[in-house]
């Protein structure tokens, strides 16, 4: 208080003695303002200063300021940390309302590091931020969906439009082929429990998605920021937990200052952004007759009532039966403050939302109370405890007889529901029955499949301040979490036809629980000597432990069809659970000096030991360095032109990976309960697991980095670019061996009932990118700014080595009988599509007697006219197994996003432009919609345009019901999935403070956004954003009924009291 | 001050020090499963790693691929039209190519089998070292596993012909040169005769528990394994071995044996895959659920996908009077009444009649009019334990003694075009006998082929005793076979006969996939021996 006190009297010095210099000259007048920024939040401690003087003066707490000028002023020069400059003209009125555009080179930002913070200007590590106004009101479940396109270098994907489903969150490329995710921290607490829902075969059908967002359970708009740490210098203090990049996020807190209650609030509608071209009924029963029409076609009779098409309805359209309107709400409601000694933050928070199939939802309930206090002069402790409850509906997609899949080739002729209302399977023309047994309707609608999350989690802390330099930080970490999913399938008959509509009756239920808890404890010292050398030195030590167990039970035949554990037979071959710890200790030091603001180095180093690992292989050692320069900070600068800002980082690094199963380092012995009673013996048969490797240890990231910050045109422009290099070593990898050696071919857990290989310390892999992020104050005036935020990130990825060199990881179609279609073998991107080549159909005698065989002799039953016909790669003058290749790539080969912001008096505009260039995508919907080979399908428009005798020019190739000639794995299906989409568009308008103000409001804010508005893409999928299959990078864009990403139109309003 | 200072830096290094954790802190063994180190030292838990091996790891091959391979590309039965689960139609039309499904199914089931047979050999014989006391049940497992391991080498043997053979997966995955060779199929054949050998030797002559293999199983295996590679006075002297021994004789229900639980591991059954309904998937066995019509399995099960159906050509094969044929096939007219279900409250009854889809519940009109009825066991009504998707408690029959009694009189015949031995001619006409069938008094080539196709109908053999015969007379009956199925009025049949090209039809070819990580696939097989 004291120092404050003297600032304020020395600024009334200041002005009393401008006062009596100007009256002497001239007149001068008094000007009153205030001074918000962009969001018309008002700003404390602005500095402003009359141009060409050294008069300033400080808004006070209401961002409120007064100043006397003298007459020949011409202007006033408005200041704020972290904000740019403004001018602004001192016109005939006495009353200005000034509003800062916050500048990009935040360089007095507070950047979350780690155990610690740094100021921006110091970081010399790769290190990106967000903060809530770039993430705030985006109608999405989670923060890591609202990062896409945000940040320069960071991958997000989702993997699903299904709502709260997950996101491929990727830094920097692909790490390991072990699983990509970073690891989530919030106020220091690593996020480390997983949210699965049940698994969809379950209930019938291949398994689908049941990966959840690790974040939608928590509530975004209690996010402050949001600081991503993308290379091993900045990584490396998280050691073992840090090779997928590290993504901290530092929530809302109170600040000291009057009590605030904040309300946000959006409604927002959704639909499908894009509908496929299916036949209806018409076209279905033109398509049905010239198929029958062709002589050569076995077992098939026309159908009197398609004999004349024009006579038809459009029969049942199921994309609009599948697809609703669905309608997406939040609201948030916030208090915060704080006096003296203690600020506070309180928040609730109810999020829901219905998606666009039916049958699909997401809720979220959340409430959250920080408090801190400073206890003593030198101690300061505080609280936080997060709690959420979040409900997730399931429409079972992804995947062979889900509904986005059934949906698709379901024939038009078959309807819905019979006119009682019940739902009907197949319907008979004419004795020929139409329609899949499984209605899609009626799966999406009577099945019932839950995720529900309960977590409470947050930390206690306490500050302690000794002597001058030092502070000691301890604090407790809690997370605690319990799950509950379910997935019920009723039996319902329709009792009209007989016909069963949906059964076998079916409810499981699986419970999870898990606790972690962590303590840090670290020290840390700062000082600076002699003005110049600042010393920052942290060291501390972590433990960290969790316990999760399952359990989960199966019932059928439930009485009434009830959903309970109580109403049914138990069915032991569902029925189980287990318990999995888990521990790490850790000790950790680093070391910061800078010289003069013009030389930074860092270094730091961890010990981390994991319970992952056998006796003397659990420890690893994790070291990092980096250095920065700030030119600008060298006195030769001074007068350079155009470049106010240079900073020049490198950085070298490595982190860690325990991410493998628990105890793979032992052989374990799996117990079959499902197989007691075999024989007549009592218990669970015990069978070996897994071939266990005592030498497994760590897998570990080697990163170098090296960027440059720049800030041109004082300012105006700001470019950060940075280039990588990373290494991934000792990855963890099961050996992957091939199919004949009788162990699991496709670990890990692929084949549960296998005999997992073992896994080992083999693989290498290669990411080398740049990652860009450019920032331009296109205009910047009184009531007109503009702002343009660029961001590019480009990785490549090669994987260098497996196992061994025939070693390849096969990814499998999500069929029931899998097919291979992506193949990961180094020197290769993960996860590259594999298949043949399609050349063209064969469309003359003398294409298909060319001289090179096909596994299928000439005839109609085998290689026929029409046919596909495939490249002989080997010139071998046969095509056969060997000629396949590697048909497509789904990495990209940049992504972007552009954020355009305008401010024109108190309406703010912003349009976000995001997209991704150079992935394949393999669509495999397309091999069931142009498949063409049952005419009970339905196919999309495209397949009337096929090969037949009288139509030898036509695209797709014939219709072929004798053998799969043309539904190989083949660049056939491989389609681009480049694509620009606008992201996000909003017009918003701040409400004037003298209206607002009558509603007691200090701020109020309305706007109105379109999410996901359109998308510039030759894909022909409904979305070429499709990510990894359950985060599983050996099947990335792989298309088979996934969830589009809706598009959104929401309104809404953020008011403050 | 500086006491404030000593009173931190004292509490500071009491908090550091108090935090470092407990050595033991990272000691997180699994709480859920035992390790190898305390496991296999009694005879339960290796009695219980064994039975696995007659059940789940068979599943992938038992699933779909047993039918497609011995009985779709047999002709005796179709799959329904395009199910892509089935390979498409590529079974029915000798289309089948290296991406099928199936193919890569049979191929890993096959080899799954074979690797945790020899995992669990090679873990037992370790473990004999390590224990102390009577090692017996130690010697029993092995010699049980490597029973099992020539049942899947020659199942491997028959399917794809020239295979790679692995004796230790551990050591393979270690060595990291995964590039075996191709063996020729004689070589594979003679590694599951070793491997038969041992067992025989290893193994008592009475099972030590009710459906375990014992001595005889592994001579009558060895039995049929000469016969493949035309040995026929072993194959003979084997097959004889099993019917001097007196412990087999043939069920007198055929019908029961196929549709029954009850019969399970009767005085026919050499060696029959056990399964566990209460297992649920890949634990039961699931052929009811996949072959049997939607009638019988609906509403009490969302199955019953008729996904195979007998051929017109076998349905033909039966002789007038052929007891067996009731006991293989549903045609119309078939009753059960023990199969009660909410759409047969008295009883199942088999009608093709069906015209509409209102007539799903109660008619079924597949195309050939028929359902197979072996492995059928019937809904909950029947008293069969079943698993939610139909499957059942039914085993599956790998070595019957009609088989051997057949596999003698064949042996007999040898390359004769034909015989009229009496011992062969009494082995035949006992499996004869059963079906109400009068004797034969001539044996030719043709009579026992013709007997093994109809007495092992849906048992997933008759292709292998077709592609035996060798190209031109394999190439000779498939061509003359009948594919098509009845038109719909059921007037006449709409014809569909297939020719065959290439003696590389015969086998399946290996999956694309493998062929991609080891090349060596690609080459010419080698000698084993």
């Amino acid at each position: 208080m004291r120092k404050r006190n003297q600032l304020f009297s020395g600024v009334f010095l200041a002005m009393l003695f401008t006062l009596i210099f100007t009256q002497s000259f001239a007149q001068s007048k008094k000007i009153t303002g205030t001074v918000k920024d962009d969001r018309g939040v008002v700003l404390p401690n602005a500095t402003v200063t009359i141009k060409g003087t050294k008069t300033a003066v400080s808004t006070n707490a209401n961002g409120v300021f007064s100043i006397t000028v003298p007459a020949n002023a011409t202007s006033l020069v408005i200041s704020y940390v972290g904000m740019g400059k403004k001018e602004v003209a001192i016109s005939s009125g006495d009353i200005l309302d000034v509003t800062l555009i916050p500048s990009s080179a935040n360089l007095s930002d507070v950047v979350v590091v780690g155990y610690g913070t740094k100021r921006r200007a110091e970081v010399t590590s790769s290190i990106s931020s967000v903060t809530e106004r770039d993430i705030k009101n985006l109608p999405v479940a989670g923060a890591d969906q609202a990062l896409q396109g945000k940040v320069a270098g960071v991958t997000v994907t989702n993997n699903s439009g299904q709502p709260g489903a997950g996101i491929s969150v990727r830094v920097r490329g692909i790490t390991s082929v072990n699983g990509n995710q970073p690891l989530y921290v919030v106020d220091g607490v690593p996020i480390l429990t997983g949210t699965n829902s049940t698994s969809q075969d379950q209930l019938g059908g291949t398994p689908g998605q049941n990966v959840q967002s690790p974040l939608a359970t928590l509530n975004p708009n209690d996010i402050a920021s949001i600081d991503i740490l993308k290379d091993a210098s900045a990584q490396a203090i998280y050691g073992a937990l840090g090779a997928n990049g590290v993504v901290q996020i530092t929530t809302k807190r109170g600040r000291a200052g009057e009590g605030k209650l904040a309300y946000d609030v959006y409604y927002g509608w959704q639909g499908v952004q894009k509908k496929l071209k299916l036949m209806n009924l018409r076209q279905y029963a033109e398509y049905y007759n010239s198929v029958v029409g062709e002589k050569n076609v076995n077992g098939l009779d026309s159908i009197g009532e398609f004999k004349d098409p024009s006579l038809l309805g459009a029969g049942t359209d199921w994309q609009d039966e599948i697809y609703q309107t669905g309608n997406i709400q939040n609201h948030q409601l916030s208090f915060s403050g704080g006096n003296g000694k203690t600020t506070y933050f309180m928040s609730g928070n109810y999020f829901d939302q219905k998606g666009i199939i039916i049958g699909s939802g997401f809720k979220r309930y959340a409430a959250r109370v920080s408090v801190d206090q400073q206890v003593k002069s030198f101690i300061k402790a505080g609280m936080s405890v997060n709690l959420s409850r979040t409900d997730q509906k399931i429409t079972l997609t992804d995947g062979q007889q889900s509904v986005t899949d059934l949906m698709l080739y379901n024939s038009p002729a078959t309807p819905v529901r019979a006119l009682d209302g019940t739902y009907l399977s197949t319907a008979t023309i004419q004795g020929v029955p139409f329609g899949n047994t499984q209605n899609p309707v009626a799966l999406a609608m009577l099945r019932n499949v839950t995720a529900q999350q309960t977590k409470a989690f947050g930390n206690i802390y306490a500050d302690i301040q000794f002597l001058k330099n030092f502070s000691l930080r301890n604090q407790l970490n809690y997370d605690y979490q319990v799950g509950e999913n379910v997935a019920f399938q009723p039996r319902i008959m329709n009792e009209q036809t007989g016909q069963l509509v949906i059964g076998p009756n079916r409810y499981r239920q699986d419970n999870t629980t898990s606790f972690y808890w962590g303590f840090q404890t670290y020290l840390t010292y700062n000082n600076t000597f002699a003005g110049k050398h600042n010393v920052n030195v942290v060291v501390g030590h972590e433990a960290a432990e969790s316990k999760y167990s399952s359990q989960y039970a199966t019932v059928i035949n439930t009485t009434q069809n009830l959903q309970s554990l109580n109403a049914g037979t138990i069915d032991p071959s569902q029925t189980g659970g287990g318990k999995y710890p888990w521990a790490q200790e850790s000790y950790f030091g680093r070391v910061n000096y800078t010289f003069d603001n013009r030389f930074s180095i860092a270094g730091s180093v961890r010990r981390d030991g994991s319970a992952a690992f056998g006796p003397g292989k659990r420890y690893g050692v994790f070291p990092a360095v980096s250095a920065g320069w700030t030119v600008t900070n060298e006195e030769f600068t001074k007068n350079w032109k155009g470049i106010s800002y240079l900073k020049l980082r490198a950085g070298y690094g490595i982190v860690g990976s325990s991410q493998t199963g628990a105890n793979n380092y032992t052989t374990n012995i799996r117990l079959a309960s499902n197989a007691s009673g075999l024989f007549g013996q009592a218990g669970a048969p015990g069978v070996p697991a897994n071939v266990g490797n005592p030498f497994l240890s760590w897998e570990s990231v080697k990163t170098y980095n090296a960027g440059v910050d720049m800030g041109f045109l004082n300012g105006r422009v700001d470019v950060t670019v940075d280039v990588y290099r990373k290494i991934t070593t000792d990855m963890l990898l099961s050996t992957i061996l091939p199919v004949f050696a009788g162990l699991d071919p496709t670990p890990p857990n692929n084949g549960y009932q296998d005999i997992e290989p073992p896994v080992t310390n083999a693989g290498e892999m290669t990411n080398q990118g740049i990652d860009v992020s450019i920032t331009t104050q296109n205009i910047v005036k009184k009531d007109f700014s503009w702002k343009t935020n660029i961001i590019f990130s480009h990785y490549k990825n090669t994987l260098n080595k497996l196992n061994s060199e025939a070693a390849s990881i096969a990814g499998y179609s999500p069929t029931f009988t899998p097919r291979l279609v992506t193949l990961t073998v180094p020197g290769q991107p993960v996860g590259s599509f594999y298949g043949f080549v399609a050349d063209g159909l064969f469309r003359s005698m003398d294409e298909l007697n060319s001289g090179i065989s096909y596994p299928l002799p000439v005839s109609q039953t085998g290689t026929w006219l029409g046919d596909i016909r495939y490249k002989d790669l080997n010139n071998d003058k046969a095509v056969g197994d060997q000629d396949v290749t590697f048909i497509g790539n789904p990495n990209p080969t940049f992504t972007f996003g552009i954020t355009n912001t305008i401010n024109v008096k108190d309406f703010d505009f912003s349009v976000f432009l995001t997209g991704s260039y150079g992935a394949d995508i393999y669509n495999f919907s397309r091999m069931q919609t142009e498949a063409l080979f049952s005419v009970y399908q339905n196919q999309l428009v495209t397949a009337m345009d096929r090969y037949t005798a009288t139509n030898t020019n036509g695209n797709l190739p014939r219709y072929n019901q004798w053998n799969t000639n043309n539904l190989r794995i083949s660049s056939r299906f491989i389609e681009d999935g480049s694509y620009m989409r606008i992201q996000n568009v909003s017009v918003g308008y701040r409400v004037p403070v003298k209206w607002a103000g009558r509603a007691k409001m200090t701020a109020a804010r309305i706007y109105f956004s379109a999410q996901n508005l359109y998308t510039f893409t030759n894909y022909s999928g409904y979305d070429p954003e499709l990510g990894a299959f359950n985060g599983n990078i050996t099947r990335m864009n792989l298309d088979y009924g996934n969830y589009p990403n809706p598009r959104t139109f929401t309104i809404g309003a953020n008011i403050e009291f | 001050m500086k006491h404030t200072f000593r009173y931190y830096m004292a509490a500071l290094l009491l908090l550091l020090t108090g935090v470092a954790c407990k050595k033991t802190f990272l000691d997180k063994p699994s709480q859920n499963v035992p390790t190898l180190d305390t496991y296999y030292v009694n005879a339960e838990q290796v009695n219980g790693a064994t039975a696995l091996l007659y059940n789940q790891v068979w599943y992938n091959y038992i699933d779909k691929a047993f039918h497609c391979i011995g009985e779709v590309l047999a002709g005796n039965m179709l799959t329904s039209a395009g199910d892509p689960n089935y390979g498409f139609n590529t079974y029915v039309y000798f289309t089948v190519q290296s991406t099928d499904g199936q193919v890569l199914n049979a191929w890993q089931a096959c080899y799954k089998v074979a690797g945790n047979a020899t995992v669990l050999a090679n873990t037992f014989e370790q473990k004999k070292g390590l224990v102390s006391g009577d090692k017996a049940y130690l010697d029993r497992g092995i010699a049980e596993a490597r029973f099992i391991r020539g049942a899947a080498y020659f199942q491997i043997a028959r399917i794809f012909g020239d295979v790679p053979i692995v004796t230790d997966p551990v050591a393979l995955a270690a060595s990291g040169n995964y590039n075996v060779p191709r063996y020729i199929q004689k070589d594979v054949l003679r590694f599951a005769l070793e491997d038969f050998k041992a067992a025989e030797a290893g193994l008592a002559e009475a099972s030590y528990q009710t459906g375990r293999v014992n001595k005889y199983s592994a001579i009558g295996m060895q039995a049929k394994v000469h016969l493949y590679l035309k040995e026929y006075d072993k194959a003979k002297e084997k097959a004889l071995q099993v019917i001097n021994s007196g412990k087999y004789d043939l069920y007198p229900d055929y019908k029961k044996m196929f549709t029954s639980s009850a019969a399970n591991n009767n005085i026919e059954s050499l060696f029959a895959l056990q399964w566990v309904a209460s297992g649920g998937y890949s634990y039961a066995n699931a052929i009811q659920a996949y072959a049997g019509p939607s009638t019988l399995l609906r509403p009490d099960f969302n199955t019953g996908y008729s996904s195979v159906i007998p051929t017109i050509d076998l349905l033909r094969e039966y002789e007038a009077g052929d007891k067996r044929k009731a006991g293989s096939v549903m045609q119309h007219g078939f009753s059960e009444p023990n199969w009660k279900n909410d759409n047969f409250p008295n009883g199942f009854v088999y009608d093709t009649t069906w015209k509409t889809s209102d007539d799903d519940a109660k008619k079924i009109k597949t195309g050939t009019r028929s359902n197979a009825l072996k492995y059928i066991v019937g809904p909950l009504s029947s008293g069969e334990p079943l698993n939610t998707q139909g499957g059942s408690n039914m085993n599956i029959y790998m070595l019957r003694y009609a088989d051997v009694l057949m596999i003698y009189a064949e042996a007999v015949l040898g390359t004769a075009a034909s015989t009229s031995d009496a011992t062969a001619l009494a082995a035949v006409n006992k499996v004869r006998a059963r079906a109400g069938l009068p004797g034969i008094s001539v044996i030719t080539p043709a009579a026992i082929l013709h007997e093994r196709r109809i007495e092992l109908a849906f048992e997933g053999d008759y292709w292998f005793d077709i592609q035996r015969q060798g190209f031109n007379k394999a190439k000779q009956m498939l061509e003359a076979q009948e594919r098509g199925t009845f038109s719909w009025d059921g007037a006449n049949v709409d014809h569909l006969g297939i020719t065959v090209n290439s003696e590389s039809q015969l086998f399946l070819p290996i999956p694309q996939q493998e062929i991609v990580s080891n090349p060596e696939l690609a080459k010419p097989a080698v000698p084993y021996y």
